[in-house]
């Protein structure tokens, strides 16, 4: 390496260097825990009564750390005392230190949280020891007290009157802590990103060819990759911006974490939490896990079935660069300080408000451009497949993984534009105030979610079946023998793309809909158990006949079936409508999509990098950093979203900002709750580290990794027929490979339905096609 | 291109066929049918629907048997499957979005009206 | 990852230019990021022209950039494909498509997702007219207060169908989509005369007047649309014909507005009392103007290809071996037909 390379490096590290100098400091503390709800005591009636007054002694205006304080709650006022069999009760809580009692007139609920006795009841004045804690930031006490009158005959409560009262005691110093714009922050981590990306496209640039380096030959080397129509150049794009964009959505779920991590937290407020799940969940969908599979399916595809490339490569290419201009759009809002906040859904008639934050019309926008991209690369991809498989490969001759795209690819045709028309509806409403969702109009709310459902119940599945695929191909290598039951898979996942499109209304059970639709529905989505189970079988065959070679790849196969099936199995709780309007709406719902979509999509996706990245780039990965990447994700993941299935359960609300686990609101969750919600947090962070392994090893084995083999797991599909990496085109148009079968007089009889296609067909013979 | 209707060319004679489709569309709006209504116990308006939809339907096939060339061509087959393909997805669509709302039931016949899908 | 430039390609077609077809799928194009860049910022200042209904004119120069920008985009696609002479026409291989072009089938498979918006805007159609009551049985239930506005579902053919005149500008617009289907397919049919039974000049000529004869009579849809949404026309006096009125109105002047939730019409006026039904037809309105739009937007897509496609011809460049670009247009030029034999029925005569 020359003297002058050396240089360049070091001005790219420094580059490096001020870049995060330059970019702001990010200073993010949470402003402390306020905003216990109001709404007080509901078991002695609804509302305070002015006539009693509650009140705290003993507490300081400012605490020291750890110190101990007597505290005495009281009140006066309300029902008589004379001849009263009870007096009162009270409640107390405390956003931080630790309560005592001091006799048995006084009872803890919790750390922080006491209460009256039975013995207790017949006093209005109570002694509690508080002991501050050490942090020093201000601690809220709220009581709340009941008079009572005692007249036990009916319920006890006619003629109670309560009060509440709230202390907040300063800590130290705290209170000079800054607030953070959470949308700074996340602004600020989105472009710290983005410059890292363009290094990283730098010194992609620069070890091309260290040896030759030469400024002048990155304008050639940039118009390259911006006016490609290679099939694979394009992938690379599309897998580049979907780990991105993987990356951007995690922050924003990072953040939510820490605002979600304590009960009552103000960290993000609830304005700037609605922009962050919006954001976080079209981020995850249309910018993370589309690209990543449209960028395997770019790679693999044409390799897969022996053809040279796409049918359409220049469309290809536009498909794929209305994706980073539409989430330029979509992200407008939070550069501007008024992201979308109407979630991933964009319920109506609220997205058509003028009460929506300006952002919405260009979240829209963006993804009508999103939308044009799927017809795009639908138009494609179905046509390539239906007419560029190589000589002899049949429709049950081609690999899972081109079945599953194929699937995926006409769900998504097919059911795409009920989306763009909705979208379109939505972006004129909002522009020139049409009245598709105005609701003094005349426009009907549920006809948005109807056209978005129709679209997004397929499209869940759109970005799970590639998955199913890229598991099949992996499990089958892996095992070392041809999958089994390959037509009862391709079956199965034909009949989820075709059921996809008759369940979508148990997304609206308990939106008021046509009753008979939601009855339809229902059976229709216990159905969907049927093929998935089939699938999960064939795969548990496939292993049991075979002789599993444990690779990293394989990890988290065999990791995607435990977590995608605990998934599907609390998936089956939704389609019953009365367990369905229960669940609705919690975090029950969240678990449930995050073990599909994480575990299952980003898990097969993540099997797919470690399976097809040696022929991708011709390097290997490194198996070590992978199995360590296996092993802290896998936990970490389940430790994530486990405990949401259980915080579901117990009423925890999702696209809520915060939760409280005391007062005696109705809806505040027990105690522990606020302990799981702290597990899930750490368990966050720990997950979106561990991925970083992933990155980590994929830029180290790019520069060092061991050069691949055509062939390095012992595959026996097309793709592994070209060397690592292939050439370009894929296969000699003129000279296409072409697929023997061993049992070709078997594998090529036609069935009924291929006899009929036949029959259609156009014969060889015929004077230029078609004759006009 | 060798195809021909009753001996003529098939563009001209398809060309003529819509026109006079058309017109006979454009007079069945104009004409008074009120009192052929009153007769088979429809009003005017459900009436021209029928003629409109009935009429719609010949013409749909016409353009696309003809000028689209899915009748006569030797890729006729596979292309009428390949346009027929979305048939079960636009039932759906319809069936589920455009008929099911929660007002449409007092204006729909029996037979499709939310609630009475034959269950 | 390691790509160069300049190694594997041993022919260098320019990115803007055009393409080299004797080698095979076209190569590099700025074309792609050009036109999403286009099409990202006129989405965006379209955002900025109109929020909710308030005109910004600051924006207007920007749409035209935006417009511009997309413009030399489309330019830069078709330079590069002005140079293809149909010797790169790859066929299917294998069950079903076999021996098929493929851009045919790729055109088909397009014409399904057209086929899917379509139907949802017909099922939105179809959903708000069963759901919402007609004005003139709101009017005739009498359940109604003057100065109060009702919603109710006001069909633009009451207006549209309401005489000869008015139903005019339709009438001659599905005549003109069907006899531009025609001259469409006598394009294609003088570009497929094998050579030799055809003078070759007699053929551009025919292959290209044809085509401006379907861009003429596209351009003079789009025209007569415009004016009977916004201009409405004059009618002179004809002895004969016994008019009532002269005066033509757009649908603009009847007040048949997206954003007119106080429509009045002559014909809502209880002629016992002299009170007006006021109505509110905002959903109406824009099922029309979105629906018909949207059809609009197709045949104006169809003019942009037929501008490309009758310069070609004019340069003389299809015969039989190219012709089959024009059957590709065609087909799409047909289901925008198919698409008006829908709409017409159902938005100007029902």
């Amino acid at each position: 390496m020359g003297e002058r390379a050396v240089s360049r490096r070091l001005a790219l590290i420094s580059l490096m260097a001020i870049a995060m100098i330059v970019v702001p400091a990010v200073t993010s503390l949470p402003s402390g825990i306020s905003g216990v709800k109001d709404t007080g005591c509901n078991c002695h009636g609804t509302e305070a009564d002015p006539s009693v007054t509650a009140s705290i002694s003993g507490l300081p205006e400012s605490y020291n750390a750890s110190e101990t304080y007597n505290v005495t709650v009281s009140f006066t006022g309300g029902p008589a005392i004379d001849g009263n069999a009870n007096l009162g009760g009270f409640n107390l809580w405390a956003s931080g230190g630790t309560l005592a009692t001091q006799d048995s007139s006084t009872q803890l609920w919790g750390p922080s949280e006491a209460s009256h006795t039975s013995e207790g009841n017949d006093q209005r004045s109570w002694s509690l020891v508080w002991t501050a804690p050490e942090s020093g930031s201000d601690v809220d006490f709220i009581l709340h007290t009941n008079s009572v009158n005692g007249n036990e005959g009916d319920g006890g409560s006619s003629g109670d009157m309560w009060a509440k009262a709230q202390v907040k005691v300063l800590g130290f110093g705290a209170a000079e802590l800054p607030e953070a714009d959470p949308f700074k922050v996340l602004a600020t981590l989105i472009m710290v990103s983005g410059v890292l990306l363009s290094i990283v496209v730098l010194y992609v640039f620069y070890r091309n060819n260290p040896e030759g380096f030469e400024w002048q030959r990155f304008a050639p080397w940039i118009t390259e990759w911006l006016t490609s129509t290679d099939h694979k150049k394009i992938g690379t794009l599309y897998f580049v911006q979907g780990l991105f964009f993987l990356g951007v959505g995690g922050i924003m779920a990072l953040m939510m974490r820490v605002q979600l991590a304590s009960p009552g937290n103000e960290f993000i407020s609830q304005d700037y939490y609605n922009q962050f799940f919006t954001l976080h969940g079209t981020t995850m969908i249309f910018l993370a896990a589309m690209p990543l599979i449209a960028g395997f399916a770019n790679w693999i595809v044409p390799l897969q079935i022996g053809a040279p490339d796409l049918a359409f490569p220049r469309l290809n290419a536009l498909s794929f660069w209305l994706q980073p201009v539409a989430a330029l759009l979509i992200f407008t809002g939070v550069f501007s300080g008024a992201g979308a906040d109407t979630g991933w859904t964009g319920y109506a008639p609220y997205v058509v408000t003028e009460n929506t934050h300006a952002g919405v019309s260009m979240w829209a926008a963006g993804q009508i451009m999103l939308v044009a991209s799927s017809t795009l690369t639908g138009i494609n991809f179905l046509t390539t497949m239906a007419v560029m498989r190589a000589p002899g490969m049949g429709w049950f001759q081609m690999p899972l993984f081109t079945w599953s795209i194929l699937v995926a690819n006409l769900m998504l045709f097919l059911s795409i534009p009920a989306f763009g028309v909705g979208l379109i509806q939505v972006y004129l409403d909002r522009t020139i105030a049409t009245a598709f969702y105005d609701v003094a109009s005349g426009g009907d709310p549920l006809l948005w979610s109807h056209l978005f459902w129709y679209f997004g119940h397929p499209e869940v599945y759109v970005v799970i079946v590639p998955a199913f695929g890229v598991i099949s191909e992996v499990i089958a290598t892996s095992a070392r023998r041809s999958i089994f039951g390959y037509k009862s898979m391709v079956y199965a996942m034909a009949g989820i793309g075709l059921v996809s499109f008759i369940v979508y209304g148990h997304h609206m059970f308990t939106s008021g809909m046509s009753p008979a639709l939601r009855f339809i529905t229902m059976l229709t989505t216990m159905l969907v158990a049927v093929p998935t189970g089939i699938k999960i079988f064939n795969w548990l065959k496939t292993m049991h006949g075979g002789s599993l070679v444990y690779r990293t790849h394989t990890l988290w196969t065999l990791g995607f079936l435990v977590t995608f099936t605990l998934g599907g199995i609390s998936g089956m709780f939704f389609p019953s409508m009365a367990l369905d309007v229960h669940l609705h709406e919690t975090y029950f719902v969240v678990a449930h999509f995050h073990y599909v979509l994480v575990g299952g999509t980003v898990f097969g996706f993540f099997a797919a990098i470690y399976y097809w990245y040696p022929k991708m780039t011709g390097r290997m990965l490194d198996e070590r950093l992978g199995v360590l990447h296996f092993l802290t994700a896998f936990i970490s993941y389940n430790a994530l979203f486990w405990p949401m299935h259980r915080l579901g359960v117990v009423g925890m609300i999702r696209r809520t900002h915060t939760y409280y686990i005391t007062t005696d609101d109705f809806q505040a969750l027990p105690e522990w709750a606020a302990d799981w919600n702290m597990l899930i947090s750490v368990s966050a962070f720990l997950f979106f580290a561990s991925n970083l392994l992933l990155v980590v090893n994929m830029i180290k084995s790019l520069i060092r990794g061991e050069k691949a083999p055509a062939d390095p797991w012992g595959g026996w599909s097309f793709e592994w027929m070209t060397s690592s990496p292939p050439p370009t085109p894929s296969f000699d148009p003129h000279n296409l490979p072409e697929l023997k079968d061993a049992n070709e007089h078997v594998a090529n009889e036609p069935s009924r339905l291929g006899q009929m296609f036949r029959r259609l067909m156009v014969d060889d013979d015929a004077s230029e096609g078609g004759s006009h | 291109m060798s195809n021909k209707i009753l001996g003529r060319d098939a563009y001209w004679m398809n060309f003529y066929g819509l026109m006079l489709l058309t017109l006979i569309e454009v007079a069945a709006v104009g004409a008074d049918l009120g009192s052929t209504a009153e007769g088979i116990g429809m009003t005017e308006r459900q009436i021209t629907l029928w003629i409109l939809t009935v009429i719609a339907i010949p013409k749909f096939i016409m353009i696309a048997a003809i000028f689209m060339h899915l009748w006569g061509e030797n890729d006729s087959g596979i292309l009428t499957l390949t346009a027929l393909f979305p048939a079960f997805f636009i039932i759906i669509m319809v069936l589920f979005i455009g008929m099911t709302h929660p007002d449409g039931g007092t204006s729909l016949p029996d037979w499709c009206r939310p609630g009475t899908y034959g269950l | 990852m390691s790509a160069d430039y300049h190694d594997h390609d041993d022919h260098h077609p320019s990115p803007w230019g055009p393409h080299d077809w004797g080698h095979g799928a076209p190569h590099n194009s700025w074309s792609p990021l050009i036109l999403s860049i286009g099409s990202g910022m006129f989405l965006l200042t379209l955002g900025g022209l109109f929020t909710f209904g308030e005109y910004d004119g600051r924006y207007l120069p920007m749409v035209f950039v935006s417009l511009c920008v997309m413009a030399a985009a489309l330019i830069v696609w078709c330079r590069q494909d002005m140079s293809f002479d149909g010797s790169y026409e790859p066929r299917s291989v294998g069950v079903p498509f076999k021996n098929i072009q493929i851009r045919k089938v790729g055109v088909w498979v397009f014409l399904m997702s057209e086929m899917m918006i379509f139907s949802s805007l017909f099922s939105t159609y179809m959903r708000y007219r069963q759901g919402i009551p007609r004005c003139d049985t709101v009017f005739e239930s009498g359940d109604w207060v003057e100065g109060v506005a009702v919603t109710c579902f006001e069909p633009a053919s009451k207006l549209i169908a309401s005489s000869w005149w008015h139903i005019a500008p339709g009438a001659i617009n599905t005549f003109a989509l069907i006899i531009s289907s025609f001259t469409v397919v006598q394009a294609l049919r003088w570009a497929n005369k094998p050579v030799g039974s055809v003078d070759e000049e007699v053929r551009r000529k025919r292959v290209y007047r044809y085509l401006a004869a379907t861009w003429c009579l596209a351009t003079l849809f789009l025209t007569l649309k415009m004016i009977e949404w916004f201009i409405g026309f004059h009618v002179p006096e004809i002895g004969f014909l016994g008019l009532h009125e002269h005066d033509i109105h757009s649908l603009y002047s009847e007040g048949y507005l997206i954003n007119n939730d106080h429509y009045q019409a002559h014909h809502y006026v209880d002629e016992a009392t002299g009170a007006h039904m006021v109505a509110n037809i905002q959903v109406s309105a824009t099922l029309f103007y979105v629906t018909t739009g949207t059809h609009g937007v197709h045949v104006f897509g169809g003019i942009i290809g037929l501008t490309y496609l009758t310069y070609k011809a004019w340069t003389g460049a299809y015969n039989p071996q190219s012709a089959v670009s024009i059957e590709y247009f065609g087909l799409y030029w047909h289901f925008v037909d198919l698409v008006w034999v829908l709409v017409f029925p159902f938005f100007y005569l029902y």
